[in-house]
């Protein structure tokens, strides 16, 4: 097999592995992200329930 | 508790050992002298990720004895976060491995003991998911996949040791008791890389795990929020 032959199949095999991985580590910091900000959300609407009924008491 | 290494700083070095590792195997270890030829440089990653992600299935199959000891679901967690990049990894491993193979073996597929065990091994740790997905509850599940791991594990050293103990299939072992069988600059780049691939592992199981935080946390203030 030639080199450019060879190039062609590491290539090919060096784009899946890179995509792949690649892939899930921008998909995991996004999750990650979106996650945070959800939780941020969540908390503020904890609290912003919660003032209302301190200031009853 | 407070982590040794920041996550950043993992991927940081992940990324730093695996683009040196790949710099060397191509710029520094020469051309393979055999039938595979330039194909060779597939290794250096190939090899790489399929030793850690028999590496994650090795963790699972702790997590799962830790927790079936424990009834801990933080081991259940470590556990489904490990098989999950595993199998990431596994079929990484298939993928790479059938292009390499069609390169030096002239075929995509054989049926010969390293690659049929490893095939196995995928199913396994896919049918490790199908079992979760149908136990709705938690204990009960996480009971269930423990006991499923430490079973799938098996077959893991059977596919590490599949073409040391049958040398006659298309597979060659690397490193075996006799050496390398590689040059020295060949060896080098392939532990570069390995160390490279180890850290991403580790650096994917703690932000997978920090996912899963998240997501109870989320479900947790909704729940509280009634809703």
């Amino acid at each position: 097999m030639t080199v450019a032959e060879g190039a062609k199949y590491v290539a090919a095999a060096y784009a899946v592995i890179l995509a792949a991985l690649l892939i899930y580590y921008f998909m995991s910091a996004r999750r990650v992200a979106v996650l945070q900000r959800d939780v941020e959300l969540l908390e503020d609407e904890a609290k912003r329930r919660q003032a209302p009924a301190g200031e009853a008491e | 508790m407070k982590k040794l290494v920041s996550a950043p700083a993992l991927f940081i070095g992940a990324g730093a050992f695996l683009i040196v590792g790949l710099l060397l195997g191509f710029w520094w270890a020469p051309v393979d002298s055999s039938s595979m030829g330039f194909s060779q440089k597939i290794f250096y990653y190939h090899a790489p990720i399929a030793e850690t992600s028999l590496v994650a299935f090795g963790i699972a199959f702790v997590a799962a004895i830790l927790y079936l000891r424990t009834q801990d679901l933080k081991w259940d967690r470590l556990g489904y976060v490990s098989v999950r990049l595993g199998l990431l990894f596994a079929v990484l491993v298939m993928l790479t491995g059938m292009i390499w193979g069609k390169a030096s073996w002239g075929t995509w597929w054989a049926w010969e003991p390293r690659l049929t065990t490893f095939l196995l091994v995928c199913f396994l740790y896919a049918a490790y998911w199908v079992l979760r997905s149908v136990v709705d509850e938690e204990q009960r599940r996480a009971t269930y996949a423990a006991v499923f791991a430490i079973i799938a594990f098996v077959d893991v050293p059977i596919t590490f040791f599949a073409t040391r103990f049958l040398p006659e299939g298309l597979h060659p072992a690397v490193i075996t008791s006799g050496g390398t069988g590689m040059e020295g600059s060949m060896f080098a780049s392939f532990m570069i890389s390995m160390v490279g691939m180890t850290l991403l592992l580790v650096a994917l199981i703690r932000r997978d795990l920090e996912i899963e935080d998240l997501k109870d946390r989320v479900t947790d203030l909704k729940t509280s929020l009634g809703g």
